[in-house]
C-alpha cells in the first residue's frame, strides 16, 4: 500500500513541480534562519553567522537536487516539461490546434462509430455460451446448388437417434401461424424446433421455462414467446405464463418468455426473425412420400467435449448412409453428403463481403484523416524553420528539438484519437436510443475495440512519422542558412514543397477511390431500377393468407374459401384481374424442386434438374402483368381429372428446348425413377424476377393448383390438401392503396377470423427487395462523403499555407507587372497537376482494389469509364475549388505590404 | 556509479529513515533543524552530517504517510515546518526497529563467531 501511495506520490509530483519547489525553498530558508539564529547566539558576527549557517547545512542546490529525486520520478520530468511546453504552444496557435484534433477526431470518431453500429445490429456475434461447439448439421444433395445444408424430415429423427457426436441434437424450420384470441388475428412468425435445441443453445429463459424433447414427442401444445412479443404483443403481463394462445386455431400453453438477447435461428441483416417457438413434433405424413424429400429443415447442435465438427461429420455420415440405403425407389437415385459446421460460419459467411467493404471504407477514410493531420504538421514545422535555427544556434541539442517535435505530433494525435472516442462513443448512445428497444442484443452494441485499436495506432503513428520527419528536416537545414535568409521566410525548402505536394497527391488518389466505389455502387442501383421485372409493377396489390388446418380440415372447404374469394374478389369495383398464386415475385425465393425432361438426357456428372414450381388459381398472370410469349395460359376447364398442363417460363424453355418450339414438349415432377405423370406444355411466359431485381432468374414452371395432387404422383402423401395458403393479387384501375380495405372486406365476408398477411402494393415488395443494396449504397456513400470534405479540407489547408508562404513571392512578381489574374493561374494551376496527378493515382487504385466491389455491382463494370470519369472530375474540382479561395486571397495581396511585412 | 557505494548510501538512507521516525516519536512534533541538532547530540558529533541531507529523507517518510509536516512558529517567532509522526509512522516504526535489531543482532553473532 504504502508503495502505491508513494509511486502514485511521485508521478503526481512531476505536474505539481513549481508548489513543491516554492515550500522547499521556505523551508530552507527557514532552517538557514534557524541555524544563522543559533550562530548569533553564540555571539558571532552576522556575516560569520551565515557563512556558519551555509556550512553546516550543506551544499543548497545539492540538496535541492536530492530532493527532487526523491520526490518525484525526474527521467519522466523532462518529458513532462515537453508537454508543458507542447501545450503551451499549442495555446498559442488555437486554430491549428483545433483542426488538426477536430479532424482527426472527426476521421476516428465517424467511422468507428458506424462500424460498431453495422457490426452491432448486423453482424453481432453468436449470443451463445461456448459457440465454438454450436455446430450446424444437413445434407449436401449431391446435384444441387443450395448455399446452405438442410435435412428432412426423417433426416431430424435419424441423426438425433443414432449420432453419437453430440450433447444435444435438434431439427428447426421456420413457421408461420396464425395468431387470434388478442385483439384482430395476426400472423405471425415462429420457429418450429426439437425440445433438445434449447439446452443445445444453452440460453435460460427469462421467465418459466422451455419445453422438453419429450414434451416435443408427445406433440404438448406449448409455446415459448420471444421478449420482443411478450412486450409488444402482451405489455410484458408476467401473468402471460399459463395462460393460452390460439395458434392456427389451436390453443398453445404459454410456459416461457425468452431474454432480449435471445434469438433464433439467426438471419444476419434481420433482425427477431421468429417471434415464438414451438415443438417440432412431426406430424405422421411428414415421414412419407414427397415430404420425405423435402429438405425445408435445419438442425443445430452442441458437440461434445473433445469432438471436432471433422469427427461429428463423418459420425453423421454413417447415419446418412442408413438413410440413403432407406430411400423409398422414387428418391433411389438421390445421394446426399453430411456436412456439420460451426454456427458462426454458417451465419457470418453471407456478411463477409460487407464488413470487408465497410473495413476498406473505415480504413481510407481514416487515410485521409491522417494524411490531413500529416500536412497540417509539415506546414506547421515549415512555418517554425526559423525558430528552431534560433534555437540551434543558441545552442539546443538535436535531440532535445526531436523530442519535443515528437511529443507535439504524439500530443495532438492522442488528443485527436480521444476526442474521437468520446464522439464515437456518444454517436453509438444516439444510435442506440433511436434503435428500437426490442433490438436483440442492443444494449451490448459498444466501441468495436478492435477498430479503435486500428484507428488509433493509426494517429499515433502518423503523428510520430510526421512529428519526427520534419524536424530531422529542420535539424538537417543549415543553421547559417536559414538564418541568412534573415527577416524572410522565403520559399520553402523544395524537399518540404515535394513532401507537401505528396501529401495532397495522396489524399485525393485515395479519396477518389472510396469516391468511385460509391459512384459506382450508386449507378448499379440505378441500373437496378432499370431491370426488367417481368411483372407490372403499378396498380397491383398483393397479401399473403394461410388456410388453418382446424377450420379447413377437408379439400372441399379449402376449395369453397378459394372459389368464393376468387368472386368476391372479381365483383370489387375496379378489379381488372383477380388471381392467387403460391409464388410472389420480388418476394423471395421459393426453393426448388427436381424435374425430369421428356427426351433429355442429362450429361454424365451434371447436377439434378431444378426448377421452381408455383401453383396458380383464377388470373394471376393477368393480375400480375407476366407477359405470354406463346401458347395459352390456364384456364377453367384445366380441371384435375383433365390432361395435366403447365407453362414454363423462358429460361427454362431455352434450356431444354433451345430452338425448338416448346409448345407440346412434356415434362414431370421428380427424378427419372419417380414415378409421377407427364405434364404437357401449353404455354410460355416470360421470365420474372422471384428475388431482388438485381438478383438471377430461375428455371419456372407454372401448374393449376387442380392439377397438383395428381401430378405429384408418389411425392403425393395420403389425404394432402392443396391450395390451404397463396398470394392474393389483384390489378386494379384504382390506386392499389384504396383496395386494401376493400380486399380486406372481402376475406372477412368468408372467414372473419383469417388474417391477411403483408398486404402491400406491388411497389412496396419491389422496394423491399431493393432494401439490402440500398443499405450499401447509403452506407458507402455515407462514407465517401466524409472522404470528400475530409480531403477537400486537406487540399485546402496544404493549398493554403503554400500560397500564405508563396505571398513574397508573389508580391515580387506582381511588384514585377505581373497580373492579379495571373497570381490567380499560377494558383490554380498548381493546384490542378496537383490534382491531375492525384486523380490518375487514384484511378489506378480504385482499379486495383475493384475486385472487392465485384460481388456487389450489379450491371456495371467495374471500370465503368462514366462513373470513373465523373467521380474524377468531380473531385478535381472540388480540389480547385478548395484552392480557389487562397488563390483569391493570394491575387489581393498588396505588394508594397507585403515585402514591407516581416 | 561503483555498486559499493550505492550500497553504503542505501544503508545510511534506511537507518536515516529509523533514526528521524524514533526521534520524532520520542520528541514529539520537531522542525528539521530540531531533528538535526537532536542526531548532532545523541551521536557526539560522531556523526558527521550535513544538515541538507535529511530533507530526502523528509520528504520519503512523508511521501509514505509516516510523518506528516505542517508550518509552524518558533519560540523565536521564526516560522518553521513542523513534522509530526503519524499513526502509520507509529506503526511502521515498531516494524522498522525489529527489523533493525534483528538484523544488527545478526550482524553482531556474525562478528562474533568469525573472530
Amino acid at each position: 500500500m504504502r508503495y502505491l501511495r508513494r509511486i502514485f506520490l511521485r508521478f503526481f509530483g512531476l505536474f505539481a513541480n513549481s508548489k513543491a519547489e516554492a515550500e522547499l525553498d521556505r523551508e530552507i530558508t527557514a532552517h538557514l534562519q534557524l541555524l544563522e539564529d543559533d550562530f548569533l547566539d553564540r555571539g558571532v558576527t552576522p556575516e560569520e553567522a551565515r557563512r556558519a549557517a551555509r556550512r553546516a547545512y550543506g551544499g543548497v542546490e545539492q540538496v535541492k537536487q536530492l530532493h527532487r529525486n526523491e520526490r518525484a520520478y525526474q527521467g519522466l520530468a523532462s518529458t513532462v516539461m515537453d508537454v508543458q511546453y507542447t501545450l503551451r504552444q499549442l495555446r498559442k496557435s488555437p486554430g491549428f490546434t483545433l483542426t488538426a484534433i477536430l479532424m482527426l477526431a472527426f476521421g476516428i470518431g465517424a467511422t468507428t462509430a458506424v462500424f460498431s453500429i453495422v457490426e452491432g445490429v448486423l453482424l453481432r456475434p453468436l449470443p451463445f455460451a461456448d459457440p465454438d461447439h454450436l455446430v450446424i448439421l444437413g445434407d449436401d444433395l449431391v446435384g444441387s446448388y443450395w448455399d446452405q445444408s438442410s435435412v428432412t424430415a426423417p433426416d431430424i429423427r435419424n441423426y438425433m437417434r443414432a449420432t453419437r457426436s453430440f450433447l444435444h441434437l435438434g431439427g428447426y424450420q421456420g413457421k408461420g401461424f396464425e395468431l387470434s384470441g388478442t385483439g384482430d388475428p395476426v400472423h405471425v412468425n415462429a420457429t418450429r424446433m426439437s425440445g433438445e435445441v434449447f439446452p443445445a443453445l444453452a440460453i435460460a429463459p427469462l421467465l418459466g421455462r422451455w419445453f422438453t424433447q419429450q414434451e416435443d414427442d408427445q406433440h404438448q401444445l406449448v409455446a415459448v414467446l420471444s421478449y420482443g412479443m411478450w412486450r409488444e404483443r402482451f405489455h410484458g403481463d408476467e401473468k402471460i405464463l399459463g395462460t393460452k394462445l390460439l395458434l392456427d386455431r389451436k390453443p398453445y400453453l404459454v410456459i416461457g418468455v425468452m431474454p432480449p438477447d435471445f434469438e433464433f435461428p439467426l438471419v444476419p441483416g434481420h433482425v427477431n426473425n421468429s417471434e415464438l417457438w414451438v415443438p417440432l413434433s412431426p406430424q405422421p405424413e411428414e415421414f412419407t412420400a414427397g415430404y420425405a424429400a423435402s429438405w425445408n429443415s435445419r438442425m443445430v447442435g452442441r458437440l461434445k467435449p473433445g469432438v471436432t465438427p471433422a469427427q461429428a461429420q463423418s459420425d453423421a455420415q454413417l447415419v446418412a448412409e442408413e438413410t440413403m440405403r432407406n430411400y423409398p425407389g422414387f428418391m433411389r437415385s438421390l445421394r446426399i453428403r453430411s456436412d456439420v459446421k460451426l454456427l458462426h460460419e454458417d451465419t457470418v459467411a453471407q456478411a463477409r463481403p460487407l464488413v470487408h467493404t465497410l473495413l476498406i471504407a473505415v480504413a481510407t477514410v481514416l487515410l485521409i484523416a491522417c494524411a490531413n493531420l500529416a500536412g497540417l504538421l509539415l506546414v506547421r514545422s515549415i512555418r517554425r524553420r526559423r525558430e528552431m535555427a534560433v534555437r540551434l544556434a543558441l545552442g539546443a541539442r538535436a535531440a532535445m528539438l526531436l523530442r519535443q517535435a515528437m511529443v507535439e505530433s504524439l500530443v495532438l494525435s492522442i488528443t485527436g484519437g480521444l476526442v474521437g472516442l468520446v464522439f464515437a462513443a456518444a454517436c453509438i448512445r444516439i444510435g442506440i436510443s433511436l434503435l428500437p428497444e426490442t433490438l436483440p442484443r442492443i444494449h451490448a452494441i459498444s466501441l468495436d475495440w478492435p477498430v479503435i485499436a486500428f484507428a488509433l495506432g493509426l494517429a499515433v503513428l502518423t503523428g510520430l512519422v510526421c512529428g519526427l520527419a520534419p524536424a530531422f528536416a529542420a535539424i538537417r537545414t543549415s543553421v547559417n542558412e536559414t538564418l541568412k535568409e534573415g527577416g524572410r521566410t522565403g520559399t520553402p525548402g523544395s524537399g518540404h514543397g515535394r513532401l507537401r505536394s505528396m501529401l495532397v497527391v495522396a489524399e485525393i488518389s485515395v479519396a477518389l477511390v472510396l469516391l468511385t466505389a460509391s459512384g459506382l455502387l450508386l449507378r448499379s442501383f440505378e441500373k437496378m431500377r432499370q431491370v426488367d421485372l417481368g411483372f407490372r409493377v403499378d396498380h397491383t396489390l398483393s397479401a399473403f393468407y394461410i388456410l388453418p388446418h382446424e377450420r379447413y380440415r377437408v379439400q372441399s372447404a379449402v376449395d369453397g374459401f378459394t372459389d368464393a374469394l376468387l368472386r368476391n374478389l372479381r365483383q370489387l369495383p375496379g378489379i381488372k384481374a383477380a388471381g392467387i398464386s403460391s409464388s410472389l415475385p420480388a418476394a423471395g425465393y421459393e426453393g426448388e424442386i427436381s424435374i425430369t425432361v421428356e427426351g433429355h438426357v442429362p450429361q454424365k456428372g451434371a447436377g439434378l434438374n431444378m426448377a421452381t414450381v408455383s401453383l396458380m388459381q383464377g388470373d394471376p398472370f393477368q393480375a400480375l402483368g407476366i407477359r405470354l410469349l406463346r401458347g395459352r395460359l390456364f384456364t377453367e376447364s384445366d380441371k384435375a381429372d383433365s390432361q395435366l398442363v403447365t407453362i414454363a417460363n423462358r429460361k427454362l424453355a431455352e434450356h431444354f428446348w433451345p430452338g425448338q418450339d416448346p409448345i407440346g414438349k412434356r415434362l414431370r415432377r421428380g427424378m427419372p425413377e419417380t414415378p409421377t405423370p407427364w405434364l404437357t406444355v401449353v404455354g410460355i411466359v416470360d421470365d420474372v424476377k422471384l428475388g431482388s431485381p438485381d438478383g438471377g432468374t430461375a428455371e419456372q414452371f407454372y401448374q393449376p393448383v387442380t392439377q397438383q395432387v395428381v401430378s405429384e404422383g408418389a411425392f403425393a402423401s395420403a389425404g394432402e390438401l392443396t391450395a390451404t395458403w397463396g398470394y392474393i393479387v389483384l390489378h386494379t384501375d384504382l390506386p392499389p392503396e384504396q383496395m386494401e380495405n376493400s380486399l380486406r372486406a372481402a376475406v372477412r365476408s368468408i372467414d372473419p377470423q383469417l388474417p391477411l398477411i403483408e398486404m402491400q402494393t406491388m411497389e412496396h415488395v419491389i422496394s423491399g427487395s431493393e432494401a439490402p443494396r440500398l443499405f450499401n449504397t447509403v452506407l458507402i456513400s455515407a462514407f465517401a462523403t466524409i472522404a470528400l470534405l475530409l480531403a477537400v479540407l486537406g487540399i485546402y489547408s496544404v493549398i493554403a499555407f503554400s500560397v500564405a508562404l508563396r505571398e513574397q513571392e508573389m508580391a515580387i512578381r506582381m511588384a514585377l507587372g505581373c497580373q492579379r489574374q495571373g497570381v490567380l493561374h499560377l494558383v490554380l494551376i498548381s493546384a490542378a497537376k496537383l490534382g491531375a496527378i492525384g486523380c490518375l493515382l487514384g484511378l489506378l487504385a480504385a482499379t486495383a482494389v475493384s475486385h472487392l466491389l465485384g460481388s456487389f455491382l450489379f450491371g456495371v463494370s467495374p471500370f465503368d469509364p462514366l462513373v470513373l470519369i465523373l467521380s474524377a472530375l468531380t473531385l478535381l474540382s472540388f480540389a480547385l475549388a478548395a484552392s480557389a479561395l487562397p488563390a483569391a486571397r493570394a491575387a489581393k495581396i498588396d505588394p508594397m505590404i507585403a515585402l514591407r511585412g516581416d | 556509479m561503483p555498486s559499493r557505494e550505492n550500497e553504503s548510501i542505501q544503508l545510511l538512507q534506511g537507518t536515516l529513515d529509523l533514526i528521524v521516525l524514533r526521534t520524532l516519536a520520542s520528541m514529539g512534533t520537531q522542525h528539521a533543524y530540531q531533528i538535526a541538532k537532536r542526531l548532532e547530540q545523541v551521536s557526539g558529533n560522531l556523526l558527521n552530517l550535513n544538515q541538507g541531507t535529511l530533507y530526502p529523507a523528509l520528504v520519503r517518510l512523508e511521501q509514505y504517510g509516516w510523518i506528516k509536516g505542517t508550518w509552524g512558529k518558533t519560540e523565536n517567532n521564526r516560522e518553521a515546518k513542523y513534522y509530526a509522526i503519524t499513526r502509520a509512522g507509529q506503526n511502521a516504526l515498531g516494524k522498522e526497529t525489529q527489523r533493525w535489531r534483528r538484523m544488527a543482532g545478526l550482524v553482531e553473532k556474525l562478528l562474533v563467531e568469525e573472530s
